[in-house]
Parts: C-alpha cells; sequence; structure tokens
C-alpha cells in the first residue's frame, strides 16, 4: 500500500505524477536549482521519518529537533550530490546518523560498541499480540548508545546490518553483535518486568 | 521457546517510523539555508564538500576532522579559510554561559534578550581573546606574505560570519543551531589567534 504523501499534488505543472518517486525527483530536481519551496515539500514529506530515528538515537527531544534541523540543512547544501537511484529517505537517514554521531563525539559521550561478533541471533520474532509502544520505547531508551543505534536502525527501521554499519561506520559483524545484544537486553528488560 | 518478551521485542519493525517533531522546524530549515548564497544547492558542488551527505559517512565520520559550520556558506567559508590555515588545535571550551532556565519565566523580549547575551563569550575568554588581539598585527608581520594573508582572510571571514549569526540570533534568539554557530565562531577565531600565537613562538610555519 503506498503511504499517503503530500507530494501528490506536486511535480511539474501540468503532469499528473501518480509514483511518488517520479515526484520526489521533481522536487529534488526543482531544490537542486534553488527551488526552497520545493525542498520544503521533502522536508514535510520526510520531518516525520528523519525525527523518529534523531529522536531514538539521541532520546532528547530538543537534541532530536536541532538534529532534524541540521539533517536537512545539511541535505540542501549536498543535494546535488543525491544520486537518483537512491530513496530519498535512507540518505537523509544517512545524513541524520551523519550529524548525531558527529555531535556525540563532541559532547564526548562514550559509545558502548562490542567488537565481539562470535554469537548472535538470526531469529526472526513474529508478533502476535499488541504493541505496548510507551513501555517498549522506553526499554530502547535505556540501552547502551551503540545497542541502542543498531537496534533503531535494525529493528525499528529495517535497514540490513549492511547498511546499518555503514551508516555508523562499523564493522558488520559488530552490527549483529550490537542487535544481539541489545535484545538480550530487551529481553532480561522485559523479564524483569514482568516478574514484578 | 517463545516467551511473551520475544514476541514483543519481534513487534519493534511495528513500531510508528514516523515522529512528528513537537514544532514546525521548517522556519528554522528556511533562515539557514536563506542564509547562504544564492543558488547554494544549484552547483552539484558548491558547499557539498563536507556535508556529511551520507556517502560512506560512517566510516567517514569515524575520522577526525576539521568541524565545518552547520549550513550557511559564509559559515562554510570561514571554516575553509581555517582549514587552510592548516591547523588543528582541538574544540577548547570557549567558556560561554548555557541558557538559564529561569528565562523561561521571563516576558518574551526579555528571555530573548537574555537568551542572547548569555550566548556572548565569558569574562576569561575575552580576556585571552584580547591578549591575543593585542600584538596580533606584530605578529603577523613576522608571517611570511602569503601566510598573512590568509591569516587575515580567515579572521576576516569569521569576523563576519559571526556578525552574520548574531544578526540572525537577534531575529530569533531562540534557535540552537545559531547559538552552537555563534559559538564555534568563537572558537574558530581563537584557533586562527592561537594558531599565529604558537607560530611566533616556536618560529614553525602554520601548518607545519
Amino acid at each position: 500500500m503506498q503511504k499517503e504523501t503530500g507530494l501528490a499534488d506536486g511535480g511539474t505543472a501540468g503532469a499528473r505524477m501518480t509514483d511518488v518517486a517520479g515526484i520526489e525527483a521533481a522536487l529534488v530536481a526543482r531544490a537542486r536549482r534553488g527551488d526552497t519551496r520545493a525542498f520544503e515539500r521533502l522536508y514535510r514529506e520526510h520531518a516525520g521519518r528523519v525525527h523518529g530515528l534523531c529522536l531514538r538515537m539521541t532520546r532528547d527531544p530538543q537534541l532530536a529537533e536541532d538534529y532534524t534541523q541540521e539533517t536537512f540543512i545539511r541535505a540542501w547544501r549536498a543535494l546535488g550530490r543525491f544520486e537518483a537511484r537512491s530513496r530519498m529517505s535512507t540518505w537523509l537517514h544517512r545524513i541524520a546518523v551523519n550529524v548525531i554521531l558527529e555531535r556525540r563525539r563532541r559532547r564526548e559521550l562514550p559509545l558502548e560498541f562490542v567488537e565481539d561478533a562470535a554469537e548472535y541471533d538470526t531469529d526472526n520474532d513474529v508478533l502476535d499480540t499488541p504493541v505496548e509502544e510507551a513501555e517498549l520505547e522506553a526499554l530502547i531508551g535505556s540501552l547502551p548508545p551503540g545497542a541502542r543505534d543498531v537496534l533503531t536502525l535494525c529493528g525499528i527501521y529495517g535497514y540490513a546490518h549492511s547498511e546499518a554499519a555503514g551508516m555508523l561506520g562499523i564493522a558488520e559483524g559488530t552490527c549483529k553483535a550490537q542487535l544481539h545484544r541489545a535484545r538480550a537486553l530487551l529481553r532480561a528488560r522485559l523479564a524483569d518486568g514482568e516478574k514484578s | 521457546m517463545s516467551t511473551n518478551g520475544d514476541r514483543r521485542i519481534g513487534a519493534l519493525g511495528e513500531l510508528p517510523q514516523d515522529i512528528a517533531p513537537a514544532r514546525d522546524l521548517w522556519p528554522g530549515i528556511a533562515a539557514a539555508i536563506a542564509a547562504g548564497p544564492a543558488g547554494a544547492a544549484a552547483s552539484p558542488d558548491a558547499g557539498a564538500g563536507d556535508a556529511g551527505d551520507g556517502e560512506g559517512g560512517g566510516a567517514r565520520a569515524a575520522r577526525r576532522r576539521w568541524f565545518v559550520p552547520e549550513s550557511p556558506a559564509w559559515a562554510l567559508a570561514a571554516a575553509v579559510s581555517c582549514v587552510a590555515v592548516g591547523v588543528w588545535l582541538g574544540r577548547a571550551s570557549v567558556g560561554t554561559v548555557p541558557v538559564a532556565a529561569a528565562t523561561s519565566a521571563m516576558p518574551a523580549a526579555d528571555a530573548a534578550r537574555a537568551q542572547l547575551a548569555s550566548y556572548a563569550p565569558g569574562a576569561r575568554f575575552e580576556r585571552t581573546r584580547d591578549a591575543l588581539l593585542a600584538d596580533l598585527g606584530e605578529r603577523l608581520a613576522q608571517l611570511p606574505p602569503e601566510t598573512r594573508a590568509r591569516v587575515e582572510a580567515s579572521l576576516a571571514d569569521v569576523q563576519r560570519a559571526r556578525a552574520d549569526i548574531q544578526a540572525a540570533l537577534g531575529r530569533d534568539p531562540g534557535n540552537a543551531l545559531l547559538q552552537e554557530m555563534l559559538l564555534n565562531s568563537y572558537q574558530d577565531e581563537m584557533r586562527v589567534l592561537t594558531a599565529v600565537r604558537e607560530t611566533w613562538v616556536t618560529g614553525e610555519e602554520i601548518g607545519a
């Protein structure tokens, strides 16, 4: 099912474009020529997804807003290097992750990446009960940053380990180990919660 | 054995991917991109040299590198000029005072002024800067003409950028991005001044 999009009335005047990717490409082309209204349309379309990632990786609403702003500002500057075959949403997420990692280093927050990738789960859990979102989000927020980053990118946004590892600048094995670690921590904390 | 916890962990993918920010961020973005030269995005390479555009981003970001201010091209120009000086002195605190929570209880205009004032450099930083500026001319005079020109251009860029940022902050005092850019401009200037001083003391070429 195609997502409802604010891009539906965009594109070249007179042209009825039903393909979101095509509309997006047209908006990107206009933005590259300096059309800020076209870029605003792209912002409106993608702000929620970028902000969602920033919020989950920072757990700080103010920082998440700042980083979302910075992501789009950098995107504007770098539009000329956006390749049409890429997905805009993935490209924006890469920029957002760069922003977050740079700021995190500048704030000297420790990253706890696990280098041992010897063992990790590959099982695929299937949900058959309602999601208790708030509780799950809170538990994700309690994870160490490295594990939280990987869980957010792979678990929530569905990136492959290779993609997430590339964004985070870590080895794919480390990414897998972090996901294993994140899930183990979540599992333990959920079990603790059920006992209490 | 699948537990309830396992099933809930498996539900991660069902969490919403979009979380709208609590406020409209576009005005801040629009102000920032408008502050750059017209058509900043028109040229594929304009200002995009270190934009962190995600192409191999993580690995690239993992390397320590010169800080490039957030977006407007004038800030980028300032940073590029500083890079031309070729120094890396680390990011020292400029000793500014963070925005006090108390400003939330002030009338809007007063809070805005207080917020702007709170991002002025601290007294100790000002003294250090004044000391470095005091004999800058003498130090510059001892540099090779080409180096001197680069340093002077760097300082002019940084100071021009700071004036622009302060003007923008006057219109939007609560903009966190502009506040950080202002701090960065002070740090950029301090790096250049410190590099000149160290060159004067050690006799080494800047960027050596």
